[in-house]
């Protein structure tokens, strides 16, 4: 059974298992080979669909659904994709219906409280208080195990969440659950939606539900609907009991299906409509495709050569064969999924549902009765407007014969292609416009080609298809009975092909890869195809990505090793897929690469969670009408319009800081993220996520506006133009002048090449991105030192090396990064290397910011501890002997009145009178009454500093004499104004005396 | 196990061999996976203390005097410092004193300090007589222990001694409040859990 191969290859840890890896791509293979030959026979499918509708039908019971919408016309069948508007899947009223069962707040006692009254099934996710997880708390049929609910535990790993014991993983919450709807794996039976949920037929009736939020649970609608769409059921369940409740649970369809059945008679409604039910089934089994779990499918046909994991049905008209095929197409699915977007799993899901553990269920047909469309029209407009559906209604009707392995065209080809045959053979127009999938779908599409590029290759080869040729229907045929060890009916490839379908779709997200792939594959760009159903979203998405990607070029993940490594192999994966895909020929080249990269797609696919979570509260912020989205907006068009009102650059980077903590704290509380961001993401993760989502909805607005800002500010203190002099000293010195001791430093090109990492780490708006780049840049460094000597250097030689190396980049804006990065960067980063290279770089630009000062003396500033006498040493060591005159005994003076100006004296100073000597020299010189607001400064053309009170002026003198090019300096003797160090206004008075 | 991210701050004259502690401290270890680090100046280990792992980021300083306004930003939030003198230099144990009054004075509170001399593979040359630094370290009532990173002697035991003087880490405390706390009191961050 599917399930027992499920359990035992859980695909929780992605990397630790790369055995199953292998396996999977080994499966993924097979399938491409697969769908490729599908894709050439798609044409004799269609022919023998009567047949196998037939077959089909007797095995469903025609109990089961068919709407009568349909309409007799096969042509017509619903595509599937209007349907799915319609028809919600499982996964979508549970999305949709979270703050009904989704009652992480809730106790135990009210959870008992809530199941008692439900019927068997009905289930709700709240967190224990008690083991401080999440658990699925189930309503057990009556007396089980002398007790009526069962609470189990959900693990959540790093990227998945699974229940406890469960090999199988998910990328969210709704998954799991949409999942144990269809199967129950590890529980004692699926878990079913209550009624008003299951049987809701519009968007609107689960808004409803959705509102009560826990309500629900005692309101009417919830007691009223409990019995209504019964009738059905217990038609199903003669068939096989498991199965119906799945059936109910799983489809959006199904609630057509029952309402339906009600209505018409089962035995018509599925003569009528044979390809409608198939699409049917699709929608029904849709929560299949959820299923995350990189599982490998141990169904494997005698027949099938190792490309074709998936034939083993051998009886077309079987049910059990049917169903087969259904499995193992689920597993193949679930595997190929790492994060499977919802919508374009419903496409997919239906056509497997995955086995109940119990005796396989011989009621296929239950499960896939195709729900007809809620609306009448629907039914007949579907069928046209989707190609793809085309082919799938095809399909249905060869599973049940065989699955050879067709080899598989990447994902975009394969669409489009099929959609070509599949629409020629049937009267269904293919020239109809694409019905958009929602984008979900569109970025599921994209991942597998990732995945496949290689994997089709190797499959084609293996098939000894041409790879790229739109293989001409006959022919396909033929090779497709070739490849087929057993003469597989058209039907059965249809089957197959659903399945495909699925895979393809079910995974995650780049779109470079869904669109490359259809061209390399020499299909004509299909315009009726999938890649181009939804153009906006499609477009949208990409500005979307490729701002991401973008930064995403640089690694981001500052503690996370495996981010760091992941990403930047994601982007060469893409690049090179991006190439090699452009021409078919390259394909077969391909295959001998190694699966390595294809490891790295599954690992990327699983990434995608948290990106689906980024790109929620992204839109929510954009949402003016929900409270996190005004506040944002608010706040955002706030700063934009008040740079004023803040009196430093910290200043404004702190309020902005506080801002994102206070809104991360918001969302984490708040009901407004839909669906909750817990569902989505394992607990241990939703910091980051949240992080890099306030990072994306508050900095990126903001960023030019910030750095405008900050620059402001510093150009109105002063700061930009001293630390632009300074920096322009800085970077005449040699590196031992700046403490540089043994290493050796970067050379020009190196230089040069940090100077470009420093660019581009400007472009960054997150503040996690920059620090990674300037990460790369103090690698850099460290490999320049060590390449010349060997030996490990600690930050006794790193922080002057970093020092030299930001003076020779001379990029004054640096300044306003570095001070960007520290305010915004997470906190809960400081502590690691990004803090530590951070605080560095930091470090280093404040030692230049002072360059001046400590050549000029060293003062004295409070934060400056050494002394004059230290530096003096130093300095002297270096220089030649200071002249005679330095050291003559004499100091002039200036005392500096706010209102009188200047009057200077000259002082007998000897150079070791210290400047507490010389202040009072000058108190009582000049008959300053309060002399201990007074003190000594030294000031040259642009700076003051006040002289602390154990340096030596004359040692100063003679220091600032000593120089190549003696600067214009005095000695002003004045009243101390708030500590505040540095006092411009002096120099505006222009009295001052001139020493000498 | 749960585990600790412990931020410690390394001080001392430059030569005095800081990070050549450091470097047998993380290199000696039986796993020789290291995580790819940038370099030598930030280094971490992970090691197990009771029922905990404690996991040290070690923050190495520049030993050099004009550094020296700036390790107030490495020091800030450690959990412990370690100062380093050279038992062959008198002055490096000077300038130790004054690493340890400005830690009394602007240190986070509760800080660990751990006095290390090192580079007592060179007993015969040596300045500074033990008696007096082991004298000092009580005085103080910090970690004392005499190191040779040359030949690995003592370091291990240097982090041990370190690892049991942490305080047991507080239940109630949540990851969330504490990345809070780390803007507000950058000292209490070292408490954190991870």
């Amino acid at each position: 059974m599917a399930f027992s191969s499920i359990s035992g290859n859980p695909a929780s840890g992605l990397t630790d298992r790369s055995g199953s890896f292998f396996k999977l791509i080994d499966t993924f293979a097979s399938e491409i080979g697969e769908l490729k030959k599908e894709m050439v026979q798609t044409s004799p499918t269609m022919d023998k669909k009567p047949v196998e509708l037939q077959g089909l039908e007797n095995e469903v019971s025609g109990v089961y659904l068919q709407s009568h919408h349909c309409g007799g016309v096969g042509g017509e069948r619903d595509s599937g994709y209007d349907s799915l508007r319609r028809r919600m899947s499982v996964l979508d009223r549970l999305s949709q219906t979270h703050p009904v069962w989704l009652l992480l707040a809730v106790s135990e006692e009210r959870a008992d409280s809530i199941l008692l009254k439900q019927p068997p099934g009905v289930f709700l996710v709240r967190k224990s208080a008690a083991l401080q997880r999440k658990v699925l708390s189930v309503r057990l049929k009556d007396a089980q195990s002398g007790t009526f609910i069962s609470h189990f535990p959900v693990r959540e790993s790093q990227y998945t969440f699974s229940l406890e014991g469960s090999g199988i993983s998910f990328a969210d919450l709704f998954r799991l659950v949409a999942f144990y709807c269809i199967s129950r794996d590890v529980l004692p039976f699926t878990i079913k939606l209550p009624e008003a949920i299951a049987s809701a037929k519009t968007q609107k009736e689960l808004e409803e539900v959705a509102q009560l939020g826990e309500g629900f649970w005692d309101s009417a609608l919830c007691s009223q609907r409990r019995t209504s769409p019964r009738p059905c059921r217990p038609l199903s369940r003669t068939l096989s009991p498991q199965r119906t409740n799945r059936n109910r649970e799983v489809g959006g369809s199904q609630q057509s299906h029952n309402t339906y059945c009600d209505s018409a008679p089962p035995t018509l409604r599925s003569h009528a409509h044979p390809p409608s039910f198939h699409l049917e089934q699709r929608h029904s089994s849709g929560p299949l495709c959820f299923v995350n779990p990189l599982f490998l499918q141990t169904h494997h046909h005698p027949h099938d050569c190792e490309d074709n994991p998936l034939a083993h049905a051998d009886n077309p008209k079987n049910n059990d064969s049917l169903e087969n095929a259904g499995k193992s197409s689920v597993q193949l699915l679930s595997s190929s999924e790492g994060s499977k977007h919802t919508d374009t799993i419903k496409l997919n899901g239906k056509s497997r549902p995955p086995p109940p553990r119990p005796p396989p269920p011989r009621s296929m047909p239950r499960r896939r009765p195709a729900p007809p469309p809620p609306g009448p029209p629907a039914a007949t407009t579907r069928p046209k407007s989707m190609p793809e559906a085309v082919a799938v209604a095809a399909r249905p009707q060869h599973s049940t014969s065989r699955r050879s392995a067709p080899t598989r065209p990447p994902m975009g080809a394969k669409h489009s292609s099929l959609a070509k045959r599949a629409s020629s053979p049937i009267p269904v127009p293919s020239n109809a416009p694409p019905p958009r999938p929602k984008k979900p779908d569109l970025e599921a599409h994209r991942c597998h080609i990732a995945l496949d590029d290689e994997t089709i290759a190797k499959a084609l080869s293996r098939a000894k298809l041409p790879s790229c040729e739109p293989p001409a229907v006959v022919p396909a045929d033929m090779l497709l009975q070739n490849n087929a060890g057993t003469s597989s009916s058209p039907n059965e490839r249809g089957r197959q092909r659903l399945s495909d379908m699925s895979m393809s779709t079910s995974s995650s997200d780049s779109l470079e890869y869904s669109q490359s792939p259809g061209f390399s594959l020499g299909l004509p760009p299909s315009p009726p195809g999938h890649l181009n159903q939804d153009p906006v979203e499609d477009s949208s998405e990409e500005d979307d990505d490729g701002d991401e990607d973008e930064e995403e070029d640089y690694g981001v993940g500052l503690e996370t090793d495996l981010e760091m490594r992941l990403r930047p192999s994601f982007k060469s994966r893409r690049r090179k897929v991006g190439v090699s895909l452009s021409g078919g020929s390259f394909i077969l080249p391909r295959a001998l690469k190694g699966r390595f990269r294809k490891v790295s797609g599954m690992l990327s696919s699983l990434m995608t969670p948290e990106r689906r979570a980024v790109k929620r509260i992204a839109e929510l912020s954009r949402d003016k009408s929900s409270y996190f989205g005004s506040l944002v907006h608010d706040y955002i068009s706030f700063v934009q319009e008040n740079r004023g009102c803040h009196t430093s650059g910290v200043d404004f980077l702190q309020t902005l800081r506080q801002f994102m903590t206070q809104m991360k704290a918001y969302l984490r509380q708040s009901s407004e993220l839909d669906p909750p961001i817990e569902s989505l993401i394992p607990e241990d993760q939703i910091d980051q996520v949240l992080e890099k989502a306030m990072h994306k909805c508050v900095l990126k607005p903001l960023k030019s506006m910030i750095e405008v800002a900050l620059h402001d500010f510093q150009v109105s203190s002063g700061a930009w133009q001293q630390l632009r002099e300074n920096l322009a000293l800085a970077k005449t010195k040699r590196p031992h002048e700046l403490g540089v001791d043994g290493a050796v430093p970067p050379d020009s090109v190196a230089i040069e090449k940090i100077r470009h990492k420093f660019l581009n780490m400007r472009k960054m708006y997150s503040p996690e991105k920059k620090v990674s780049l300037l990460l790369r840049v103090c690698k850099l460094i460290y490999t320049i030192m060590q390449d010349n000597s060997g030996r490990m250097y600690g930050a006794d030689d790193f922080l002057p090396m970093l020092t030299y190396v930001v003076a020779q980049c001379d990029m004054p804006q640096l300044d306003t990064e570095i001070q960007y990065m520290m305010e915004l960067l997470d906190p809960s980063l400081l502590q690691g290397e990004g803090g530590y290279y951070l605080t560095s770089a930091y470090g280093a630009m404040a030692l230049i910011k002072n360059f001046q000062e400590e050549q000029a003396a060293r003062v004295l500033s409070s934060e400056a501890r050494n002394t004059l006498h230290q530096w003096h040493r130093r300095r002297t060591a270096q220089r030649s002997v200071p002249s005679v005159d330095d050291f003559q005994n004499y100091l002039r003076v200036a005392l500096q009145e706010v209102d009188t100006g200047c009057t200077a004296k000259t002082l007998l100073v000897q150079p070791y009178t210290t400047t507490e000597e010389v202040c009072s020299l000058c108190a009582y010189k000049f008959k300053i009454p309060d002399p201990e607001n007074y003190a000594l400064f030294l000031v040259t053309e642009d700076t003051s500093q006040q002289l602390a009170p154990d340096t030596h002026p004359q040692r100063i003198k003679a220091e600032l004499h000593s120089r190549p090019c003696t600067q214009i300096f005095h000695f002003v003797y004045r009243r101390v104004p708030n500590l505040n160090l540095c006092i411009p206004a002096i120099m505006q008075n222009g009295n001052c005396l001139q020493v000498e | 196990m749960a585990i600790r991210e412990l931020k410690v701050c390394l001080l001392g004259d430059t030569g005095v061999g800081k990070s050549s502690i450091v470097c047998r401290f993380v290199q000696d270890h039986f796993d020789h996976n290291i995580s790819p680090t940038i370099g030598a100046s930030f280094l971490t280990k992970t090691v197990p203390c009771g029922n905990e792992l404690h996991k040290f980021l070690i923050w190495d300083t520049a030993g050099q005097e004009r550094f020296h306004s700036l390790a107030p930003m490495y020091y800030r939030g450690s959990a412990a410092a370690v100062i380093v003198y050279d038992i062959t230099k008198l002055d490096s144990f000077q300038t130790l004193k004054k690493w340890v009054k400005e830690l009394k004075e602007h240190g986070p509170e509760d800080i660990v300090v751990a006095i290390a001399g090192n580079k007592n593979d060179l007993g015969d040359i040596r300045e500074v007589p033990m008696k007096e630094a082991k004298e000092f370290a009580e005085s103080i009532a910090a970690i004392f222990i005499e190191t040779s990173a040359r030949n690995a002697v003592n370091v291990e035991e240097l982090f041990q001694k370190i690892s049991k003087q942490i305080p047991p880490l507080e239940h109630s405390e949540v990851d969330s409040n504490e990345s809070f706390k780390l803007t507000r009191q950058p000292a209490a961050s070292t408490r954190r859990c991870c």
